[in-house]
């Protein structure tokens, strides 16, 4: 397996880049530190009178190397550090949900058959007509009251546990189809068909006989995921029903950016640049590992 | 992709030098009113508008079309603006745009008589040649019935304050049954004659004059009235009518021919016709305006410039003398809740703490807001300039955690953070708290609430500190729900009598009382951080004249309009 995957050049640029955005994202504090600026520090004095950055390309200096935000005066770079932390903060731990609960609810619909197969097929139809954004506004609001009182802050990571819930939810179907299609070509191979003359149960078929099988294409199908969390993060930020204000958010901020297109393009290619590497990055590594797996000819 | 790359990389380097030229500061326009002594003000023509010439048409920009068009239900800025076309009421402002404003009566032959001297009993004698589009004359009685119906319930939506004055009680359709008998008079409305009305208070309203230039003293033939449909087809007594409208995209007003500028102090009756398009953000609005092409030539927007775009508005010298901008009488303040900061102590150093600069910046500049730090805006008649608390380091022992409320939107986010970092910088620990903005103002009504700061602004109706100072800090308005327009929810028993004493007063002798009660209740009180007014800031097209800001909502004015050829 890791000998085909070294094959891919793609993989491992893909997999650096990937390394690199995680360790930035685990950094961030780190960063912040040794860069002299955090997420809330403002510096309004680096801002002309309309609440525009002094200098080039929106205030880009040896101090702010991507500039500051218009109005806040908060450091650009710091904003796009903390916010990929958030997007990833949400995307990576959605991935393993929707993956667990998708493999979990393929692999007994695809063993068993039968009504449970029914039933199960029919629930993963249903959670992917479910909209994301009516879920994401009946759930959000409702939930934060009912765990936050009037005074209370409502810390950021409670929004951005309800997201990871939420895209755990509604994003497992994807592995679950893909995880029940396998089991059932696996189901009639002869080392199953073995197994079942044997004597063993199906807690037994599906760990030690059809399970190992599994690794790549759920590998390909989580690789692909991520990116779709970021992205649709990014969106429910741009809507108003992501992560809040201070709590920095790549969406939120690309949102806010696009009204400065003409007045100062470096606040809107910054952050856009920054999403669309996240997004690039992670789907480049998914492909790859997908094909990679991908027994078929004409690579 | 190397290709875009280096695009991107181009297109951001814009340099904007530190020192470089800063924006004028606009100078406080300080209203001078008076109300027409000499009856001969209150007639028509209006003096002409230099450089006018008849025909066109002036095209308004608007995201969010205008909701109403019945003149006892409107009250949105845009609203009171473009009623003053089709609409005319028992008196109105003649304004230049530079502060210079006069009350004069519109229907009525003077902005109105006190018959005894004492603000009780108010008298209009309406003018001759008046006439509904329909060419049947205006009379008494159809500004009795405009009065009317706006006791109605169903009808609700406009301002409440002759409804309020008549009846003696916030609950006002109790003392007066609309549906039950359309015929009869609301108390206190009197039609001796077709050219009299009279109006009854039993409480002195000395600024009735200035009420009574709000659209909902606009004649409605009882005819005519459909109710809430009347609200598609107000029947015009203006220079325009309402010819049609496309869905919530468009409204077309025409000439109205009936109109006789003979009456008429403060109208004008240039252009064809104006047209209202609705949909364009304020950036696309923007955009167009200063491309000028075709009918975006004559167009104006009534949103503004957005603070993004204005560095690259103001930045272009050719677009200056296309540019309105002018302060607006509308506030924002940081509302204190004085039932749970009881200690003047943390809320005068609330307001020495809080950084309003930075604040301004935020929300786009000094083009879009004026750092203030007086309760009434400088807007208003008799204003003075003080600070009560200047800017100094504080000592926030006592204050505890204070939770801030602010709207989940954009704007709201955005404030909030600002306020917050200033505050938190000067020692106080301030929490946040997000609100869902549709939920917002109904829940810092409530007397009840359970914060201590949030945002709340106010638009007083007319240029005196009685639209502001009792309607936000009497304390004897709060009731179980909720309360005077105020959320500060001050109830303070020594102001009451000095509210009652200046509206009491003369109108042209209240000025001053106000601005010096103003000045007490900060330094005695200190119920709010009063934070800044509203600049306009918009842009009009090369061939689009005449128009200005008005003094009273600091909103664009038509009246004087015309399009060059």
């Amino acid at each position: 397996m890791s000998f085909r995957l070294r094959r891919f050049r793609s993989v491992l640029a893909a997999a650096a880049g990937a390394l690199l955005l995680t360790l930035v994202a685990a950094a961030a504090p780190l960063i912040a530190a040794i860069y002299g600026a955090g997420p809330q520090d403002t510096f309004a004095d680096d801002l002309d009178a309309y609440g525009m950055p002094y200098g080039i390309a929106g205030g880009v200096s040896t101090v702010h190397w991507l500039g500051l935000e218009p109005g806040l005066g908060r450091d650009l770079m710091i904003q796009i550090v903390y916010g990929l932390r958030t997007s990833l903060t949400v995307a990576a731990p959605a991935v393993l949900l929707a993956t667990a609960l998708g493999t979990v609810i393929g692999a007994v619909a695809g063993l068993l058959g039968g009504w449970v197969d029914a039933l199960l097929t029919w629930l993963t139809d249903v959670a992917i007509a479910l909209p994301l954004l009516l879920c994401a506004i009946a759930v959000i609001r409702p939930l934060e009251l009912a765990f936050y009182g009037p005074r209370d802050a409502v810390p950021g990571t409670f929004r951005m546990t309800v997201l990871i819930g939420l895209f755990g939810a509604l994003g497992w179907t994807g592995v679950a189809r893909l995880v029940r299609g396998q089991v059932r070509a696996l189901r009639e191979r002869e080392f199953v068909t073995a197994a079942v003359a044997l004597g063993a149960g199906p807690g037994r078929i599906l760990g030690r006989e059809v399970l190992p099988h599994l690794g790549p294409p759920i590998t390909a199908g989580a690789a692909l995921l991520l990116p779709t969390f970021t992205s649709a993060g990014a969106a429910l930020s741009f809507l108003g029903l992501g992560v809040l204000e201070p709590t920095p958010d790549l969406g939120r901020t690309i949102q806010r950016s696009l009204g400065y297109l003409q007045t100062d393009p470096a606040y809107v290619i910054f952050p856009g640049l920054a999403l669309v590497l996240l997004v690039f990055v992670f789907t480049v590594l998914g492909e790859s590992v997908r094909r990679a797996f991908d027994p078929g000819p004409g690579r | 992709m190397a290709f875009a790359l280096v695009l991107a990389a181009c297109a951001a380097c814009t340099d904007n030098p530190r020192g470089g030229a800063s924006p004028e500061e606009d100078p406080v326009r300080q209203p001078t009113g008076v109300i027409a002594t000499d009856p001969a003000a209150s007639r028509g023509p209006a003096p002409e508008t230099a450089g006018a010439v008849p025909g066109g048409t002036v095209t308004v920009f608007r995201q969010t079309a205008l909701a109403r068009l019945d003149p006892q239900r409107i009250y949105s800025f845009m609203g009171l603006s473009i009623s003053q076309l089709y609409a005319r009421r028992l008196t109105t402002f003649a304004d230049d745009g530079s502060g210079k404003l006069t009350l004069v009566g519109d229907l009525a032959e003077t902005p109105g008589t006190d018959v005894n001297g004492d603000c009780r009993t108010w008298e209009f004698r309406i003018k001759e040649n008046v006439r509904f589009e329909t060419g049947a004359p205006v009379t008494a009685r159809d500004i009795a019935y405009g009065i009317a119906r706006s006791f109605d319930l169903t009808l609700a939506g406009g301002p409440t304050y002759l409804q309020e004055w008549l009846s003696g009680t916030p609950q006002y359709d109790k003392a007066f049954d609309f549906e039950k008998d359309k015929a009869a008079l609301p108390p206190g409305v009197e039609v001796p004659d077709d050219r009299t009305l009279r109006l009854r208070f039993p409480k002195a309203q000395c600024d009735l004059p200035f009420a009574a230039a709000l659209p909902a003293t606009a004649p409605v033939p009882a005819a005519a009235d459909t109710g809430l449909d009347y609200d598609r087809a107000p029947v015009a007594t203006g220079p325009y009518k309402i010819e049609g409208r496309t869905g919530d995209t468009e409204l077309r007003l025409v000439r109205n021919p009936q109109w006789d500028p003979a009456t008429d102090a403060t109208r004008h009756q240039y252009p064809d016709r104006f047209t209202l398009a609705f949909g364009a953000d304020p950036v696309a609005q923007t955009n167009r305006i200063m491309a000028a092409q075709g009918p975006d030539a004559s167009a104006v927007s009534f949103d503004g410039v957005p603070p993004s775009l204005l560095s690259r508005v103001t930045g272009d010298p050719a677009l200056d003398p296309r540019m309105l901008r002018s302060q607006t009488p509308r506030l924002t303040m940081l509302s204190i809740n004085t039932r749970r900061v009881t200690d003047l102590s943390v809320r005068a150093a609330l307001n020495r703490a809080v950084d309003r600069e930075s604040l301004v910046k935020a929300l786009g500049g000094a083009a879009v807001a004026r750092p203030l730090t007086t309760l009434l805006p400088p807007s208003t008649i008799g204003w003075h300039a003080y600070d009560a608390y200047p800017k100094s380091a504080v000592d926030v022992a006592g204050a505890g955690e204070l939770v801030l409320a602010h709207a989940d939107d954009a704007e709201g986010q955005l404030a909030a953070t600002s306020l917050a970092t200033g505050l938190r910088a000067a020692g106080f620990t301030i929490t946040t708290k997000a609100v869902p903005a549709d939920n917002y103002l109904p829940e810092i009504q409530k007397a009840d609430n359970p914060w201590d700061l949030y945002l709340d602004s106010w638009a007083p109706d007319w240029p005196s500190g009685a639209a502001v100072l009792p309607a936000l800090y009497d304390g004897r308005s709060i009731n179980a729900e909720g309360g005077n327009n105020g959320t500060s929810y001050l109830d303070a028993r020594p102001l009451d009598a000095e509210f009652d004493r200046i509206q009491a007063l003369p109108i042209d002798e209240q000025s001053p009382q106000w601005a010096a009660l103003d000045e007490k209740i900060m330094r005695e009180y200190a119920p709010v951080v009063p934070l800044y007014t509203e600049l306009t800031c918009t842009i009009r097209g090369p061939s689009v004249g005449g128009l200005f800001v008005d003094s009273v909502f600091g909103s664009l004015a038509f009246v004087n309009a015309f399009v060059t050829p």
